[in-house]
């Protein structure tokens, strides 16, 4: 039987899994009897925290366990890492400023953060949780090698950030067959369970992001009219007000104590079970205890006043809708149905004030949590050759564009275009012979160039000289399927082409990624040496004591240059499974097991002569 | 047009709808012709988003996720030629300025030209503009949806008179391109108008909210 099951699994093409990478928790989903399913240990819940914490030593630990570790030993473990993606240090100063170790930047932009020594950029930091979310799959698909992955993002995520997530997926060692929007997904998810054609408004508030899409579903065609939102705005930030009022309350002693990570740490938590509480009580305990600062605090909050605190917060997000709709072309009459997503959509006052906003009950059939990544698991379906009822056609968030002379910004794709899509536009030089044009490729809203993301420049070089204005320069760009951009440029009047090299901010170079990837191979070796030096320690042990008890029955028939032998072989086995590496540990085991066999002969002669005698081998 | 794999009709140069190939077009396709329909400077909108729909089933990546590398590339540039095509034949104003272009009328930049009038009356727009942006009285706002309301209608005029105009297609270089081009150019100064006053609009909708007493939800 077990050789039929993995043979059935060895010819089955790898599964295609959704892959919602979410701030607070991560969930992974995969198509199975003809519907989408989150993937979950019996009887427990999908969420895995998206949690990392580096032990004194030994392999990183994800999820759970990790998150567990926050409030005992904040400054290794790293929360919400998902706000850092694609980011720079000017970007994320105000949450940086709240982590509980140093953060630097590379020349390019890249974020590194210091952890026990050494610096991991939010690549690599978010590649462990996904490997980690790689194995639980494999584990509940019963061993199947899980590395093709559907992985969404927040719909309002940038290039940096997308390329960042694709990035960190490559580091985890799946192939990344597409990266789709979170609300984009959620309507999949309602859309096959609902099936109904009509407008529909995705409200998409999680722990760090919120987006809203307005999406035409036709014939089984989910198309986006228009995508806003904020990358940083979610749950968090209704903590982070909570966090406020209750330091004020509390008195300077707590404001000056909240530099302490391992205190902001814990206040945190409680913010999040107070919230929690409220989405559910009039009021709640916001309960908090820090003997390190002898502080000991409990006050009663009412949903009333966290209403008011996060009332600004909620108000942004209608902004964002306002926007949608206005970019989609409608009116909040043309809205036939709304549809709530993420976790910190179960707050109250969000669902009320959506509801409100667009005059219709919101749907909330489905786990808020999980909706993502079973539209995920869609998308893997109809990638993997599935189905053709199901398209989804999705929109670039922000207008695309190039910085010109004087600094302004030349929008070449405006933003709520759809994707795949591309647009060229014309360029020529200023000055006479110019041989080369430098261009900086923006993305952003803003008329000036310097209020625009950069998201790389590149060099034009190899333009004939000619007088200026003369040279016809085209600047393609193309935005695949995965929102991601691919810039190039052609000088056309000769047709020669020219070189450019694209240098991402933020972000990896290909061989970057290619370095970081034979160094987690290098760390996967190091993981596997571990785990073997382990083995043997616990083999070397049972070994030791065998020898031992079989020294006290039979020792006195061996010579004492044999047993000298044993016993230094014993105390040389003792001393390398301590301190040893692989090597010299299975040295030492080795060792013990040549040194050890005269012995090992004697007691077969024994067991031997006892079992002629009638006696139970037991019995030896 | 015959798709050259299998030889079947086909209902747009993309791909084909029998045998499932993709075919590559140049760098920039007659958006009527990707669409299989005739050129007219009206366009049905509803039939035009059913063969979007029709014809991504046709070439969008998500159904060529296991092909070879060069097909994968050919359906994320047919998608977006598909993509761009519907773009400009679902807006009046790109359309008809297509159809200009490519008869040989004249640019934005040939005609620069405004009539007195006109130009008085953007004067106008921007001075309601920039009072509404003063003072974010109940008074300014309802001038503000009152321009937006007769912008919206001047617009759609405008929009009616070059469909007259292109309706049938003039020839080539006919002398009543000129003309429709300076009412594109009329409508370029209504649609920047239009914008500022939604954004204005969005702002104050706003800051409307920021205040925690005022409860307009609508």
């Amino acid at each position: 039987m077990p050789y039929l099951e993995l043979d059935v699994l060895n010819n089955a093409p790898a599964p295609i899994v959704g892959i919602d990478l979410g701030t607070t928790n991560s969930l992974v989903a995969v198509w199975r009897d003809d519907r989408p399913a989150v993937l979950k240990p019996e009887g427990k819940s999908g969420r895995i925290p998206s949690a990392v914490h580096f032990p004194t030593t030994g392999p990183p630990i994800v999820g759970q366990k990790a998150r567990a570790h926050a409030l005992t030993d904040p400054s290794s473990t790293i929360l919400s890492i998902k706000r850092f993606m694609g980011r720079g240090l000017k970007d994320v100063a105000e949450d940086l400023e709240t982590l509980p170790f140093p953060s630097s930047e590379t020349d390019n932009g890249l974020l590194q953060f210091d952890v026990r020594g050494r610096k991991y950029s939010p690549q690599e930091l978010s590649a462990l949780i996904l490997r980690h979310i790689r194995e639980v799959a494999s584990e509940l698909l019963d061993g199947a090698n899980v590395f093709r992955a559907v992985i969404t993002v927040p719909a309002y995520f940038d290039d940096t950030q997308r390329a960042a997530t694709r990035d960190a997926a490559k580091l985890a060692g799946l192939d990344v067959e597409r990266i789709i929007n979170e609300p984009t997904a959620a309507s999949l998810a309602y859309g096959l369970d609902q099936r109904k054609d009509g407008t529909v408004a995705v409200y998409d508030l999680g722990g760090g992001t919120f987006d809203v899409s307005i999406l035409s579903i036709e014939e089984g065609v989910f198309r986006v009219l228009a995508t806003s939102g904020d990358t940083h705005l979610g749950g968090d930030d209704f903590d982070r007000v909570l966090i406020d009022h209750a330091l004020e309350r509390m008195g300077p002693e707590a404001v000056k104590a909240a530099a302490d990570p391992a205190f902001r740490q814990g206040l945190k938590l409680s913010a999040e079970a107070c919230k929690m509480k409220l989405s559910s009580a009039a009021k709640a305990e916001f309960q908090f205890a820090s003997p390190d600062h002898g502080i000991s605090w409990c006050e009663l909050v009412t949903r009333d006043t966290f209403e008011e605190l996060i009332a600004p917060l909620v108000n942004k997000t209608l902004d964002s809708c306002r926007r949608a709709l206005k970019d989609a072309g409608l009116e909040l009459d043309d809205v036939d149905e709304v549809v709530l997503v993420g976790g910190s959509t179960r707050v109250p006052l969000v669902a009320k004030r959506v509801a409100e906003f667009f005059g219709s009950k919101p749907h909330t059939e489905l786990d808020p949590d999980e909706v993502v990544a079973l539209g995920a698991a869609v998308q893997g379906h109809v990638l993997s050759g599935g189905t053709r009822e199901v398209l989804l056609l999705d929109v670039t968030p922000l207008s695309l564009g190039i910085e010109t002379m004087g600094g302004a910004m030349s929008k070449i794709i405006a933003r709520n275009s759809p994707i795949p899509g591309q647009a060229t536009e014309g360029f020529t030089t200023y000055a006479d012979n110019q041989t080369g044009i430098d261009f900086n490729v923006l993305q952003g809203e803003r008329e000036l160039a310097a209020d625009c993301r950069s998201l790389g420049r590149f060099k034009l070089s190899g333009i004939p000289p000619m007088p200026a204005g003369m040279a016809r320069v085209g600047v393609r760009f193309a935005l695949d399927a995965n929102g991601i951009l691919t810039v190039t440029a052609k000088e056309e009047t000769t047709g020669q082409s020219a070189s450019i090299d694209v240098q991402p901010m933020h972000g990896l170079t290909d061989d970057e990624v290619e370095v970081m990837l034979s160094e987690s191979y290098e760390h996967a070796q190091a993981d596997f040496d571990a785990r073997r030096v382990a083995d043997l320690r616990t083999e070397i042990g049972t070994m030791i004591r065998a020898t031992e008890r079989a020294l006290g029955q039979a020792g006195e028939a061996l010579d004492r240059e044999t047993r000298t032998d044993i016993e230094e072989a014993v105390a040389e086995a003792r001393r390398q499974s301590e301190t040893g590496g692989l090597d010299e540990v299975q040295g030492a085991r080795d060792h013990l097991e040549q040194a050890t066999l005269p012995l090992a002969a004697l007691l077969m002669d024994g067991v031997a002569k006892t079992a002629l005698t009638g006696k139970k081998m037991g019995d030896v | 047009m015959r798709c050259s794999a299998c030889g079947e009709e086909l209902t747009t140069p993309l791909g084909c709808a029998s045998c499932g190939v993709l075919h590559s077009v140049e760098e920039h396709p007659d958006p009527y012709e990707l669409f299989g329909i005739e050129r007219d400077v009206q366009v049905d909108q509803k039939a035009l988003r059913k063969k979007l729909m029709r014809f991504s089933r046709l070439v969008h990546p998500d159904f060529f996720g296991d092909a070879e590398p060069e097909v994968r590339e050919l359906a994320e540039r047919n998608s977006s030629q598909l993509n761009a095509a519907f773009g400009l034949l679902s807006d009046d104003y790109r359309r008809a300025e297509y159809l200009v272009e490519s008869l040989g009328g004249p640019t934005t930049k040939d005609v620069r030209d405004m009539p007195q009038a006109f130009l008085m009356e953007v004067m106008e727009w921007n001075e309601t503009l920039e009072e509404a942006r003063g003072e974010s009285s109940h008074e300014a706002l309802e001038d503000l949806t009152k321009l937006h309301f007769s912008l919206q209608s001047e617009r759609s005029h405008l929009i009616k008179a070059i469909e007259g105009q292109l309706t049938p297609l003039p020839e080539h270089s006919a002398d009543v391109l000129g003309n429709v081009r300076r009412q594109l150019n009329a409508i370029r100064y209504i649609d920047r108008a239009l914008h500022e006053i939604e954004e204005l609009r969005l702002e104050r909708a706003s800051e409307d909210k920021a205040c925690p007493t005022s409860n307009s939800t609508s």
